[in-house]
């Protein structure tokens, strides 16, 4: 279904009215990206993209899936969800997105040692922003 | 259902209280954290008055026995659904079968267990909260035991998990510590029957919570606080956050439990906004009162609105966002 004006019209609205700085809106063919100005820049520079990319040959990486800002811990806590080394399982927690009040998870796609957080705690990610490098552990499958 | 495995303290099931029964003598009970028992009822997409448990000493241990959608908000608390941690203030999907642990209470005194449609005990005089002192409501009026089945509404759509920000993130006072709570009040009925030395002694004095504190209301340790005179009073209304001074002289505060009158003089009251805060605060901490002006409490009240207000709307755009798709 393609995204019509009318549609985007209301989530602008929608963002607006919730204080929401972004979304992206991700669907086979067409994506959108809605950014309210509010003098908040995007911080995936290309300079982390880059690490996160080819060098990490086995890696697989936990990415944002949606826009807003990255903690790496929750305010409550001093530990971080992961640090570099720990052992996770696929499906844990490995970080949040802050939009407005809430807290969406970012969860580990596989099951393995923890390489590298490579998003910066209080940056902006959006759709697809690399957040943590693992190194898959077994024959454990990947899940979306 | 729920199946209760193990429950340390006095865990109780709550909604947000019984209101309209106070002119027959019967206390309003509810949530002692009113504002997580919301929060928790946001996440799920319930009616905020839905009742929930409230879980005030750890471990505490249940078994889900269907897909269940719930949320834990309140207390910091350490737990795991079928192995896997929950972060503070977050909902989750439980399958049939699975245990959540709720191990320790690093921070705060009332965890919340909200779950998907509510825990759905019979309504009693309008209310599912607990009346301790009259043994009814809740869970045959009692605190829950180990190998007690609730009842839960019919569980809807299975959610995603998500976590919002806790509501003394949001709302962030300034403490002097980290186990002192500075609690906005305005000044009652006997204030005056108190010297200028004595007010000063109450404002800057740092409280301490004892033991003797629970759902009917705070026992505090701290200078003796005297009035001019002997204060002679018939019992007379009062309500939940009402600061007491008894012929000891340490304050108590009227908590949710508390009987709807009482004839100690009163010094101040806890503002409505700052209520929660108070449930929150851990035995052997402090409290400190901070004398506040009526249009100020309301300032208090309509901020803590707005924060729940956004609360709904940025969930709202969550589920929105996610129909859309």
């Amino acid at each position: 279904m393609p995204i019509e004006l009318t549609d985007i019209e209301r989530l602008a609205q929608i963002l607006e009215r919730s204080g929401v700085d972004a979304i992206e809106i991700e669907e086979p063919g067409q994506s959108l990206k809605l950014v309210m100005d509010t003098g908040a820049r995007m911080a995936a520079s290309p300079a982390l993209a880059a690490t996160a990319g080819p060098a990490a040959d086995h890696s697989v990486i936990a990415k944002a899936d949606v826009a807003g800002h990255f903690l790496a811990a929750h305010p409550w806590r001093d530990k971080p969800f992961v640090a570099p080394g720990q052992r996770i399982e696929a499906g844990a927690i490995v970080g949040l997105v802050k939009i407005g009040l809430l807290y969406a998870p970012i969860v580990a796609p596989a099951t393995g040692i923890v390489d590298a957080v490579i998003a910066e705690t209080g940056a902006m990610v959006g759709y697809g922003t690399p957040i943590v490098r693992i190194h898959p552990l077994g024959e454990s499958s990947p899940i979306s | 259902m729920i199946e209760i495995l193990s429950v340390t303290g006095p865990a109780s099931v709550q909604d947000l209280g019984r209101f309209d029964q106070y002119r027959f003598g019967v206390g309003t009970s509810g949530a002692m954290d009113d504002v997580a028992l919301r929060a928790g009822n946001i996440l799920l997409g319930n009616d905020e008055n839905a009742a929930g448990i409230e879980i005030p000493m750890m471990p505490f241990r249940l078994r889900f026995d269907r897909d269940t959608a719930f949320a834990l908000t309140g207390a910091g608390v350490e737990a795991e659904i079928a192995g896997r941690t929950i972060p503070p203030w977050w909902r989750s999907q439980a399958r049939a079968g699975d245990v959540l642990t709720i191990k320790a209470m690093p921070r705060g005194a009332r965890c919340y267990l909200t779950v998907g449609g509510g825990i759905d005990v019979p309504t009693v005089l309008g209310s599912r909260s607990t009346q301790f002192r009259g043994e009814f409501g809740g869970l045959h009026g009692r605190p829950l035991q180990p190998g007690d089945i609730l009842p839960c509404a019919a569980s809807t759509a299975t959610i995603g998990e998500l976590g919002v920000e806790p509501a003394d993130v949001t709302l962030a006072r300034a403490a002097a510590s980290a186990d002192e709570t500075i609690v906005r009040v305005v000044i009652a009925g006997e204030y005056d029957a108190y010297d200028e030395a004595t007010h000063a002694l109450f404002w800057r004095s740092s409280w301490k919570i004892t033991p003797q504190s629970n759902r009917y209301g705070y026992r505090l340790q701290g200078p003796t606080v005297k009035p001019r005179a002997p204060i002679e009073k018939r019992s007379h209304g009062i309500v939940p956050g009402v600061i007491q001074i008894p012929p000891n002289g340490q304050p108590i505060i009227q908590m949710r439990d508390a009987q709807t009158s009482g004839g100690y003089p009163k010094i101040a009251t806890v503002i409505r906004a700052d209520l929660w805060r108070v449930g929150q605060a851990r035995l052997g901490g402090k409290l400190r009162f901070e004398q506040t002006a009526y249009a100020d409490a309301l300032a208090a009240e309509a901020e803590m609105s707005a924060y729940l207000d956004r609360l709904r709307t940025n969930v709202r755009l969550v589920e929105e966002i996610r129909a859309c798709r």
